[in-house]
């Protein structure tokens, strides 16, 4: 007989619930491996924290969610999103794919040039491209999405300089019934300014229009918005064609679908809530077929969808660092990753799964990360089963935005993995070491004695 | 009236004059053309009569206002020239007789263009017929005149011959003559020069050559018409070969074997063994008209071989639809050219006889059901097909599968696989719960979409109320017509589609291919080109590519303008004919390419002309161009095999080419490079010729075309000999 796990003594208070012959039990299951590579395995290997990517889960979303447009309108392409995940193994799974680059800096262009992305399937978007990067962008033939006015002077100027035609698109901001609007990016539609810039871009001869570009928020809980933006984009692509004579090529929607990860503070499950890439892609694509354009003349739809391609792909595994009883009675848990790695704790509650065996009682808990710093915590309250110092967790779905918005701060961040459709795992960036940190430090020659 | 636009230009005069002789083999090779009229004056007063008649025939045929075109094919007066050999073969020189010559002459050619007209209504040749009724007429007229005598010049031939050449064509004549050949070959060559009206082997081997050097296939149907002819006479029992006039022995049957064995019908390993049935018949033939010509005195020339000929034309032509002996549907003039053409015509062209249909959805679907199919595409209804959409895991659904919206393709949209018009709809029938059947409405919510006459899609088990147009709405292809559904007799959703010549729902269906779609396997795509999806396969429709469309959308009167580096400046012109083609001229150098553009691909089809010009480059590097926006997805083909010379290797495949090909000229054409989907900037497309003998290949040509802004800007040709930038640009 093998020895019985140690756990740890639990006071509950009574509960004069109905009686029931099956006993209490919990919602949780324990995850022991990931693409049928054990979590001990994976931290025994790379440590803890440690984060893990399926390469088999990144194709698996990244096909059926391509399939769900294309087998509804003829012209789609997918342009990854950098910002979402820059890891260049991660962006190659997605070019492999088929899918172009969209970024939003001069740094993540160039990332997109370094994976081999060709110029010209690159989308430069974002408020912040300076004259160098435009020029450089303008030399690739990529598509240039304008934000503001200054950003279309700017480019003609450029454009006057190189005597090249760059091609470019503009971002649109409008109401689609939903809060907040997000008009801080590119050129409203309600109030005429969009139309004005379409009809500067035509009138200067200096660039190409080629294409219409929105993106109106983030976890968009709504298909409808999404028809409501198409219509719009249809409307401003329509009169280009009937007023200035400009046949617009493409029609980018962005991206802003949800993932099953919940919402701080939402009542429901977000798997019970979220609309699936199935009604999105109908609000669009039955909106765009619907419009009025010509068969041969149907605009290529482009989405720059990120977070629904790779957060289900990402996996968080970490360790248990301590147990704690807090000063009102509370249990505290403090794990070895916090907000430096896990940023969307900021308004996600994330599925956090034991990945050993535990029994059914469970208990209300605070998890706080490692760091020394209060505003480090991972979740206020969590129900999860007892865990000893060592236990080890999952959590999931963090592919999207945690490895491009963590931080070093206290402390380095981890080796990220990914596991290959035949459960091979590779090292895909390596931990940060202090050479990596203060290697772009530098040291005034009288601060480099230090004498205590 | 303008005199000088009626005459005919000395030009235009020679090359009728060539044609014509050419005609008399079926040939307009020029050379051998020559060669016959060079040959025809080792008699030169039979040679002499034949052209001066035929030089009566062009000169009045001009003036009466044919078409130059028409005159100069020769067609219409190689019988004259026979009419004019027959005349000066038979009679003395005298003013009567020029006389005769004249008018006969001028019977026989309007005899010519009558029965052409008649017998090729009908799509039969009119051969020599104006010949052997002219010639009848003016003998059996000339026995009333007194002037006309009868010649006896063939006996002392060698008299005439020494007045135009001198002792050496004397000697070099007698020396031929004297060569020891056995009679079969002697007689070979005299039948061969019977034809021109001669019994001497020194035409017949210059004859021989000629005909060997315009086609290998002719000259040896000439060959088996010849060696047939003598075994069966033998085996018969037949007259002794050597007592009769050549032009009876072997002449009809090597004209029977050639026209029948490789020139009206493509030459093949049937239309080779016709010629045992064919010539033995010309036999009969010959042997009872020479009994009754005996007594009427008019000889039967090649009647002989021209009832044989069309008759037997005729009797083909009957036939309902075939696919063996072949009646040549575009003549050549050239036993291998009409071969060649024919058999890559088959494989390429499938356009001209296949409505292009596409496939009735969106992205990518697999056929669950392909023709035949075990579970319900049985006997008539057989040719259907089933598509489903799968996902990575081979799961035609998500989730437990229970509902109709857990399946992929339930309420997918449905499009037009071509323009039509709407038959039919029925768009009442509820969806079937998952794992039932609906037996009794057996095809569920169906459309049927007529396409032209005889040719109608069905699309059934589509989604209830979900058909967006009504009966006698025009649809174009691609449009949306309904959504993917689960009614009638289906367990789970799935659309079938069939083809069918009748409009019912419930139609048998017809085996029809769909014209191009794309088919993959693993991650590897390929080009499916008038094929029939097969069970298993995911396929999904080819994306069109504007741009390129137009670039290639040639205009008729739209000029592009070609240079390159020592060339001479070319203009192609678009051009389109009565027969509705359309071809690029150049006018410099008389060079024709014919192209089809059927909105998906873009296909030359036939170059005519010199080989020296841009336009044929043009030709061989654009030879077939899928138009759409699928990179790397290679578009194969194959060029007519006489594209590019060998003269050794080549002429063995001539001879040898009806039953057997080995050498081989491919083409294959892949999408190189496209900003186009976001942008009309740029689109290369690459191109590359490779020969193929045996099993061994060899890249001849790799060429690259560029198009910008919807227009084709340049094309590089890269090969050993050459390097050719050509620069294109759009004649305002």
């Amino acid at each position: 007989m093998t020895k019985l796990p140690y756990e740890r003594p639990l006071i509950l208070k009574m509960n004069a619930g109905l009686m029931n012959k099956f006993g209490t039990r919990t919602e949780y299951e324990p995850v022991k491996e990931i693409d049928g590579v054990s979590v001990k395995c994976l931290i025994a290997t790379y440590g803890s924290p440690v984060f893990v990517i399926s390469e088999k889960t990144m194709r698996k979303t990244y096909r059926s969610v391509l399939q769900s447009f294309t087998t509804r309108y003829p012209k789609v392409q997918m342009a990854w999103s950098y910002k979402t995940n820059y890891i260049n193994a991660v962006c190659n799974v997605f070019h492999q794919e088929g899918s172009w680059g969209e970024v939003v800096s001069g740094f993540e262009y160039r990332k997109a040039l370094g994976n081999g992305v060709p110029g010209d399937k690159i989308i430069f978007n974002g408020p912040e491209k300076t004259n160098e990067e435009l020029e450089l962008a303008i030399h690739n033939n990529s598509l240039i999405h304008i934000d503001h006015f200054d950003e279309l002077y700017q480019l003609i100027e450029i454009s006057d300089k190189l005597n090249k035609k760059p091609r470019v698109a503009i971002r649109v901001n409008m109401d689609t019934g939903i809060y907040p609007i997000w008009d801080r990016f590119g050129f409203n539609y309600e109030n005429g300014t969009a139309w004005s810039a379409l009809t500067k871009i035509v009138s200067s001869g200096k660039l190409t229009l080629t294409g219409l570009h929105c993106h109106i928020g983030t976890y968009m809980m709504s298909a409808n918005a999404y028809a409501i933006a198409a219509n719009k984009l249809c409307d401003l692509a329509w009169n280009c064609k009937t007023q200035l004579n400009t046949t617009i090529q493409y029609l980018d929607l962005g991206g802003g679908f949800p993932t099953a990860n919940n919402l701080r503070g939402a009542y429901l499950p977000a798997s019970d809530t979220i609309p699936s890439i199935d009604e999105f892609a109908t609000a669009i694509t039955d909106t765009l077929l619907n419009f009025g354009f010509d068969n041969d003349d149907l605009p290529t739809l482009i989405l720059e969808s990120g977070r629904a391609l790779i957060d289900e792909a990402g996996y968080l595994l970490g360790s248990v660092l301590a147990n704690k009883r807090l000063s009102d009675g509370r249990r505290a848990t403090i794990m070895d990753f916090g907000v430096n790695l896990l940023f969307t704790s900021f308004w996600y509650e994330h599925k956090i799964s034991p990945a050993q065996d535990f029994t059914h009682h469970t208990e209300d808990m605070v998890l706080y990360g490692p760091l020394c710093m209060n505003i480090d915590v991972v979740r206020q309250s969590i129900n999860l089963p007892l865990l000893n110092r060592g236990d080890h967790v999952v959590v999931h779905r963090v592919g999207a935005y945690n490895m491009t918005q963590w931080m070093q701060f206290i402390q380095m961040r981890p080796n990220v993995v990914m596991i290959d459709e035949h459960g091979q795992h590779h090292l895909i960036r390596k931990a940060e070491t202090i050479e990596y940190i203060e290697q772009m430090e530098l040291i005034p020659s009288h601060l480099k004695q230090v004498k205590l | 009236m303008d005199i000088k636009k009626s005459i005919l230009p000395v030009k235009q005069l020679g090359i009728a004059v060539l044609n014509s002789y050419g005609m008399l083999f079926f040939s307009k090779n020029k050379l051998f053309a020559a060669l016959v009229l060079m040959v025809s004056f080792f008699t030169p007063a039979t040679g002499l009569c034949g052209l001066i008649a035929l030089t009566i025939a062009l000169i009045t045929a001009n003036a009466l206002g044919f078409a130059k075109e028409q005159i100069s094919q020769g067609l219409l007066t190689y019988s004259v020239i026979l009419f004019g050999f027959a005349l000066g073969a038979t009679f003395e020189y005298s003013i009567p007789f020029w006389i005769l010559l004249f008018v006969g002459s001028l019977l026989t050619l309007f005899l010519s263009i009558t029965l052409n007209a008649i017998l090729n209504k009908k799509g039969l040749p009119a051969l020599s017929l104006a010949f052997i009724i002219g010639t009848w007429v003016v003998m059996i007229a000339s026995k009333s005149f007194q002037g006309i005598g009868l010649t006896q010049r063939h006996i002392y031939w060698f008299n005439e011959l020494y007045q135009i050449g001198g002792n050496p064509l004397v000697n070099f004549i007698a020396a031929i003559e004297n060569w020891t050949l056995s009679d079969y070959m002697a007689g070979f060559f005299r039948s061969m020069s019977a034809i021109i009206f001669q019994s001497n082997i020194a035409s017949g081997v210059v004859l021989s050559i000629g005909l060997l050097i315009y086609s290998r296939i002719a000259f040896s149907l000439a060959v088996i018409g010849y060696a047939l002819a003598i075994v069966f006479n033998y085996v018969m029992g037949g007259f002794n070969h050597t007592d009769l006039t050549y032009y009876n022995m072997g002449t009809n049957y090597m004209l029977v074997a050639i026209a029948l064995g490789g020139f009206y019908l493509i030459p093949s390993i049937k239309s080779y063994g016709w010629t045992i049935i064919t010539v033995p018949i010309s036999f009969l033939l010959v042997v009872t008209m020479g009994s009754v010509s005996y007594k009427t005195g008019a000889p039967f020339y090649s009647l002989p071989f021209c009832i044989m000929v069309i008759v037997f034309m005729y009797v083909l032509q009957l036939r309902g639809k075939t696919t063996s002996l072949i009646l040549t549907p575009i003549q050549f003039y050239s036993p291998e050219q009409n071969l060649y053409r024919y058999l890559s015509g088959k494989e390429r062209i499938k356009t001209k006889y296949y409505h292009s249909l596409h496939l009735p959805f969106m992205g990518e679907w697999m056929v669950s059901q392909g023709y035949n199919g075990d579970m319900t595409h049985k006997g008539d209804w057989g040719k259907a097909l089933d598509f489903v959409i799968l996902d990575d895991e081979m799961k035609t659904y998500q989730n437990p599968g229970s509902r109709l919206e857990h399946f992929y393709c339930f309420g997918k949209p449905i499009c037009s696989p071509a323009d039509g018009i709407i038959e039919e709809v029925i768009d009442h029938i509820e969806d079937n719960e998952i794992g039932q059947n609906n037996t009794l409405q057996n095809w569920g919510n169906t459309i049927v979409i007529k396409h032209a006459e005889g040719l109608y899609t069905k699309l059934s088990h589509l989604k209830k109320h979900s058909i967006k147009v009504a009966k006698g709405t025009f649809v174009k292809r691609g449009q949306i017509i309904a959504a993917c559904g689960n009614s009638g007799r289906s367990p789970e959703p799935h659309l079938h589609m069939q083809v069918q010549s009748t409009p019912y729902v419930g139609s048998k269906t017809i085996a029809y291919p769909i014209a191009y779609f794309k088919s993959r396997k693993n991650k590897a795509f390929q080009l499916e080109n008038f094929a029939t999806p097969a069970e298993g396969m995911f396929v999904s429709n080819i994306q069109a590519n504007t741009s390129l469309f137009k670039a290639f959308n040639f205009q008729p009167g739209q000029i592009i303008q070609a240079g390159a580096e020592g060339f001479k400046e070319e203009e192609w012109e678009t051009n389109t004919n009565y027969f509705n083609e359309s071809f690029l001229y150049e006018k410099e150098n008389e060079a024709y390419a014919y192209f089809i553009n059927n909105g998906s691909a873009f296909y030359f089809t036939n170059y005519i002309g010199p080989k020296n010009t841009l336009l044929y480059q043009f030709y061989l590097s654009a030879y077939t161009v899928l138009l759409s926006s699928e990179k790397s997805l290679a578009i194969n083909d194959h060029y007519p095999i006489n594209t590019f010379g060998m003269y050794g290797i080549q002429w063995l495949q001539d001879l040898v080419a009806p039953f057997f090909i080995f050498i081989k000229m491919k083409y294959s054409a892949v999408l190189h490079e496209n900003n186009n989907s976001t942008a009309g900037d740029s689109i290369q497309i690459t191109s590359m010729q490779t020969q193929q003998f045996l099993v061994w290949e060899k890249i001849k040509t790799n060429a690259t075309i560029d198009i910008k802004n919807e227009k084709i800007d340049s094309i590089e040709i890269e090969s050993n000999q050459k390097n050719i930038q050509i620069k294109c640009t759009l004649k305002a």
